[in-house]
């Protein structure tokens, strides 16, 4: 446990350190600006608008730090070498691997945390300054949203260590992993929409049984976007909270277990 | 008592489809504990291949590496090494300190011993002053010293450096020496590879000479007059063994 806790924990240091990171809060915080004065363009639903895109940007910004530092944690370790320092200890790969991904979801953790409590602020603004009141609205669900949020990054966190296992570059893992995070947004409504009774569309047996592979394989990122619930106040089962969060432990486990695997016979010449 | 050996290790990477490249053959040797083994060779010859093959970093093709009688692949016989990488590159935005804290606490010491180890190490390699500043704003010759540290901080058996002369200027490179010596008093077992034949010459007990991934001949300084100085000789196998082939 030290060895993985260790590793964990130079990868965050070196994550929160980056300058990179500093850029995408600078990001952050013009978009939440941006949020701030777009709301008052609106006459109505003032509060809604703001939690919508307050919460965009805290997914936004959580996706750019963990596809250019969390990558960029693996990318260097490989390409540069820096894993002779880990590897010739008595750290083991899955060690390496596991701790690796630890430290990223601890870093993705803390940027969550501080952009969480950032894009309360345009909210804040939009409730206080219109006097028009909107009775739907709970900072519980709001928090439940953006756990959320972290919680999809810890997906892609997971999928990153999976490429990350057996891609020869930084580049390549990069690449998948956005791919990867595309297409899970999107498998649930292309899914709905062949199924639905409602809109007959007429697909080959071929393709409908593709979009079900897909809809199996990539991790379904739509169950964890919460905007909407939060915009309107509608309040989330806590069946839903328990069925998503076991679906996320579940992917995390497997995808992190198979590129420890993959990583295993992995050389470092 | 041979606390590092090689039995029969034959290494090949693919260079392509079907395409692989013979980076070590037959490659057998073992040193005992107490010796600095200085490993010699052109470029390509095969020297890094066979200490990474001892880290557990690549894997033989054939052959087995042991370290202290144990198979190298095992992770906890690294406790017992201490391994500096030629040109090593470490975390930017991190210092030596927690760098070295890192390397202590997955070698198993405590946060006092890693504390005293670190001012200790840290003073010898001269880097105490600069202790609070990135790597990333090192220079070569001052990283080089981070990976001597790292190497050294958990008091290692067995100490490997592979190219530690690699980018240091004259006084860093006198520092190394009299480090290597200083850990020669201590009957550590050192197994190293240079390009400098002067600093082999050195301080090492014995010599390998690897040329196309196999150990042409061996050499004890301390037994051995050689006939001629050691540049010649190693040019010598060179050319005995059929030059460089890439």
């Amino acid at each position: 446990m030290t060895q993985i806790w260790s590793v964990a924990l130079i990868t965050f240091k070196e994550g929160i350190k980056s300058r990179v990171l500093f850029g995408i809060f600078i990001i952050a915080l013009l978009l939440f600006a941006a949020t701030t004065v777009v709301i008052t363009l609106f006459m109505r639903d003032i509060v809604k608008v703001a939690v919508d895109l307050s919460l965009s940007t805290v997914s936004f910004a959580g996706l750019l730090a963990l596809l250019f530092i969390g990558v960029n944690l693996f990318g260097k370790d490989l390409d540069k070498r820096t894993i002779y320092m880990v590897i010739s200890r008595p750290v083991s790969r899955a060690q390496y691997l596991v701790g690796k991904f630890f430290g990223i979801i601890l870093l993705i953790f803390v940027v969550t945390t501080f952009l969480g409590a950032l894009s309360t602020i345009p909210v804040i603004m939009g409730k206080r300054f219109y006097y028009y009141t909107e009775v739907r609205f709970d900072w519980w669900i709001f928090l439940i949203a953006v756990l959320y949020i972290f919680i999809k990054l810890a997906i892609v966190s997971s999928i990153i260590t999976l490429f990350a296992s057996f891609t020869s570059n930084s580049f390549i893992a990069l690449v998948l992993s956005l791919v990867t995070y595309i297409i899970g947004q999107s498998t649930e409504s292309v899914r709905l929409l062949l199924v639905s009774t409602v809109e007959k569309i007429e697909v080959s047996p071929a393709l409908s049984y593709m979009v079900d592979i897909a809809y199996y394989i990539f991790p379904n990122m739509a169950a964890f976007d919460l905007k909407t619930q939060a915009a309107h106040g509608l309040a989330i089962g806590p069946v839903y909270m328990i069925w998503t969060i076991l679906y996320a432990i579940f992917y995390m486990t497997i995808a992190v277990a198979v590129g420890t695997l993959a990583f295993r016979r992995r050389e470092f010449p | 008592m041979a606390v590092i050996s090689f039995h029969k290790i034959s290494k090949d990477y693919k260079t392509g489809f079907r395409k692989k490249k013979a980076a070590l053959r037959d490659f057998s040797l073992n040193i005992v504990e107490g010796e600095v083994f200085g490993f010699l060779g052109p470029n390509g010859a095969g020297k890094s291949t066979a200490i990474k093959i001892l880290l557990n970093l690549i894997f033989p093709t054939a052959g087995k590496a042991e370290i202290m009688g144990r198979d190298a692949g095992e992770k906890e016989i690294r406790r017992s090494v201490g391994y500096l990488p030629e040109n090593p590159y470490f975390y930017d935005y991190l210092n030596p300190v927690e760098l070295l804290n890192f390397a202590g606490k997955t070698s198993g010491m405590n946060s006092l011993e890693i504390k005293e180890k670190t001012e200790e190490l840290l003073n010898t390699v001269g880097l105490w002053n600069e202790r609070k500043r990135a790597i990333r704003s090192y220079s070569k010759g001052m990283v080089q010293r981070v990976g001597l540290a790292l190497a050294l901080i958990h008091d290692p058996k067995i100490v490997i450096l592979d190219e530690p002369m690699t980018g240091l200027d004259p006084i860093g490179r006198r520092q190394v020496i009299d480090l290597i010596l200083n850990l020669k008093s201590e009957g550590k077992t050192i197994f190293f590879s240079s390009h400098i034949l002067e600093d082999i010459e050195r301080v090492c007990d014995r010599i390998g000479i690897l040329v196309n991934g196999r150990l042409v001949r061996t050499i004890d300084i301390k037994s051995e007059s050689l006939s001629m100085p050691l540049e010649d000789v190693f040019i010598k196998e060179v050319e005995k063994a059929g030059g460089i082939r890439e």
